[in-house]
């Protein structure tokens, strides 16, 4: 027997890691209560600093701090715990081996970490076979469904769920046919052939609508581009 | 439209690495000889820099956060660090499981129990050894263990789970809880695609863990994790109703 309610399933996706919740309205925070919600700009120099001395306890600190939102990350596009686990493994190692005094500050260690787990996912997951099954499996119903998964409750004392819920927003005001795109291809990592193959609309419909979401992502998400966190 | 223009339409698309791999390609190459698009790639990474932190957070698996400071910094860990807490676990239970067996072959003996021939007692030992065998082959061939940390009373126990999908059994360990109060219960939940399928009824009686072999609901069920509960004892097969203690997903 079945039981509709229960326990507050984890957020999905398809695209359930980016459960974007479509009424929310855009609101951006203050630089300062972001910059808090994360990691000051002082303990970020003093984490650099350290990373490049080789002090393993600054790199436990910054392991600590993001490990959450790499995995969701990685897993959102691979769809496996275990290959997630191991690109951000493989993310802090080439952290941890190529950073230097010297290197640049501009971008923020969270931002470089964060491209560098998205970058290794997508070459993880053209690598692999079992993409074919993720995308075959894809229908429009159990997307839609995603896009309002819910949210569990201890999340939202995460470091970094003030800039989570920026972004949220952000995607949230897309249009649903433009949301569910860019959320396949940037949170999923799938080609656009395979978007319009599973959405069952011209490939061109597909290149459009993915423009026209990032043309809106960079102006909703142009306000937080300065932010230090 | 000129070859250039295709390249500055898709500016947003290459920084977002949205584009398809020949494109990127493409791009990469187009990048190395255009200052102006290398420019605006530069700065449409910076605007959408925070965009992957539209995922939700996963919280990370125990022990994953040593892994990934002894990997970063090229330690090896311990083979069986990553499952050191449950096999430890597993293994004291089943410790105590083998030493009740023998202490019940014990009371059997034919000195006490001289009505239990000895045929009938070595197939008894027999088919308990096989089972024992059974339940560790589950734990050696798990391809995956998923635990749950669980406070109660200022007291930390949790839930571990063995997954071993060639056969589709879970062992199941309830450790660390106190005993459960007057007319309530643990209960072990699988967390199904459309909803919460009835386990296990946990007993635990002053703090002993318990150790459960499980095989998957009903084959339309689809299971993606599971859950422990405190419920009513009265509550004997209606959905969940009580306080959730630890939930896993798949």
């Amino acid at each position: 027997m079945h039981w509709g309610v229960g326990v507050p399933e984890r957020p999905r996706i398809h695209g359930g890691a980016m459960n974007v919740p479509p009424d929310r309205p855009l609101r951006l925070e203050s630089r300062q209560s972001v910059a808090r919600s994360l990691v000051s700009q002082e303990r970020e120099s003093s984490l650099r600093a350290r990373l490049a001395q080789r002090d393993e306890a600054a790199l436990g600190e910054l392991i600590e701090l993001t490990t959450p939102w790499l995995l969701g990350v990685a897993q959102s596009m691979l769809q496996d715990a275990d290959d997630a686990e191991d690109v951000v493994m493989d993310t802090f190692r080439v952290m941890w081996t190529s950073i230097t005094p010297a290197a640049d500050e501009s971008q923020g260690l969270m931002p470089l970490l964060l491209r560098m787990t998205r970058q290794r996912a997508i070459d993880r997951l053209r690598n692999r076979t079992r993409r074919l099954r993720l995308v075959t499996a894809l229908t429009p119903s159990e997307m839609d469904r995603s896009t309002v998964a819910p949210v569990e409750p201890n999340e939202a004392a995460q470091p970094g769920w003030h800039i989570h819920t920026q972004v949220h927003a952000a995607l949230a005001s897309l249009p649903p046919e433009q949301r569910i795109a860019v959320s396949l291809a940037y949170f999923e990592g799938l080609a656009h052939s395979e978007i319009a193959a599973s959405l069952g609309v011209p490939l061109g419909t597909v290149k459009t609508r993915i423009r026209l979401a990032f043309g809106r992502l960079r102006t909703a998400l142009a306000p937080l581009k300065d932010w230090v966190p | 439209m000129t070859a250039h223009d295709w390249f500055i339409e898709h500016r947003t698309e290459y920084a977002a690495r949205a584009l398809d791999a020949a494109e990127m390609s493409a791009f990469a190459e187009h990048l190395a000889g255009c200052d102006a698009c290398r420019a605006a790639v530069e700065r449409i990474e910076s605007e959408l820099r925070w965009l992957p932190m539209g995922v939700s957070p996963v919280t990370p698996r125990p022990g994953l956060q040593r892994r990934i400071l002894d990997h970063a910094v090229g330690r090896a860990p311990g083979r069986f660090r990553k499952w050191s807490l449950p096999i430890g676990i597993a293994a004291s239970l089943l410790t105590g499981f083998t030493g009740w067996q023998l202490g019940q072959q014990a009371s059997r003996d034919p000195i006490t129990s001289p009505i239990v021939s000895a045929p009938a007692r070595d197939a008894g030992i027999d088919a308990r050894l096989l089972a024992l065998q059974d339940t560790v082959s589950i734990m050696r061939q798990a391809a995956r263990v998923m635990q749950a940390k669980i406070m109660m009373h200022g007291q930390e126990g949790g839930m571990v789970i063995f997954d071993e999908p060639r056969t589709h059994r879970w062992n199941v360990v309830v450790h660390g809880l106190p005993a459960a109060p007057i007319d309530t219960g643990y209960q072990f939940w699988f967390i199904c695609a459309d909803g919460m399928v009835r386990g296990t009824r946990v007993s635990l009686d002053r703090s002993t863990p318990m150790l459960f072999t499980t095989g998957m609901p009903a084959p339309s069920c689809k299971v993606t994790g599971a859950a422990l509960t405190m419920e009513p004892m009265q509550n004997a097969d209606g959905p969940p109703q009580g306080k959730t203690l630890a939930h896993l997903m798949l």
